[in-house]
């Protein structure tokens, strides 16, 4: 009876391991879902961008709207060179250096916040709004949902910086990193998307 | 078709190859609209024969 009462009370103390159908990880698996969630999000926007390009029988952007390419170009290195970082950052744990990944974790952050920043300062002298056309709709729709990706990258970066000064992490335990990293990779990749539609084609 | 976002490293090496797509696609245009648009065909094709051949 002891012996009953003692697993009964491990039992309690301990929650039985969960049963995990999928032979991915079931925190791999929620961030796959969501990012396959967020890919649909952006191609109902840019199936609105081109629908309103092909439709506009006229030079594209319109002659009105003047684009800041020079700084979303510079903006776009800034983004891509962040994704190095945490890539840096991630190999650098895997190789037991902690002080790597929290330089890593660090400059991924900043340099997300710089590219985050940058663009709040371009809508505000870039001389046209929403409400100018739909190219104005369209526009800050999609890089505005960037933006919003891209705060949320920030909010995760800061969360797994928070972790690694903390001490947390380690060469055999590292989950945490590589989320993030491939959420970050995948908001890069969604930046040289828009990009390259919005500013260069 | 294996999952290009399975692991991080995977999810840079994604990236670093999109940076090339739409870099090599951007230039095409730059010199000619429609080397551009052939580009965009070359490569998109290139990419769909690789993935089938693969799987």
């Amino acid at each position: 009876v002891s012996a009953h009462a003692d697993a009964g009370h491990a039992h309690a103390a301990h929650p039985p391991v969960a049963h995990q159908s999928s032979r991915i990880d079931a925190r791999m698996l929620g961030m796959l879902l969501f990012i396959a969630s967020e890919i649909m999000l952006f191609g109902s926007f840019f199936t609105a961008y081109f629908f309103i390009r092909v439709v506009n029988h006229q030079p594209w952007p319109p002659a009105q709207f003047h684009l800041p390419v020079y700084v979303a170009f510079i903006n776009t290195c800034i983004l891509v060179t962040s994704s190095f970082t945490i890539h840096w950052a991630l190999q650098a744990i895997k190789r037991g250096s902690r002080a790597g990944l929290q330089a890593g974790l660090a400059l991924t952050f900043l340099m997300g916040l710089t590219f985050l920043l940058t663009q709040i300062l371009e809508y505000a002298r870039i001389g046209f709004t929403p409400h100018d056309q739909a190219f104005g709709t369209v526009f800050f729709c999609l890089t505005g949902l960037h933006g919003a990706h891209v705060f949320v990258g920030l909010t995760i970066l800061a969360a797994m910086a928070a972790r690694a000064f903390r001490g947390h992490f380690s060469p055999e335990e590292h989950h945490g990193v590589e989320i993030g990293g491939i959420y970050w990779h995948f908001v890069d990749v969604m930046w040289i998307v828009v990009f390259t539609t919005i500013y260069i084609l | 078709v294996q999952n290009p976002l399975r692991s991080e490293a995977a999810a840079f090496r994604f990236l670093l190859l999109t940076i090339g797509y739409f870099a090599l696609i951007a230039l095409a245009a730059w010199i000619n609209t429609w080397l551009g648009v052939a580009v965009f065909v070359l490569l998109t094709a290139l990419i769909v024969y690789r993935l089938t051949r693969r799987s």
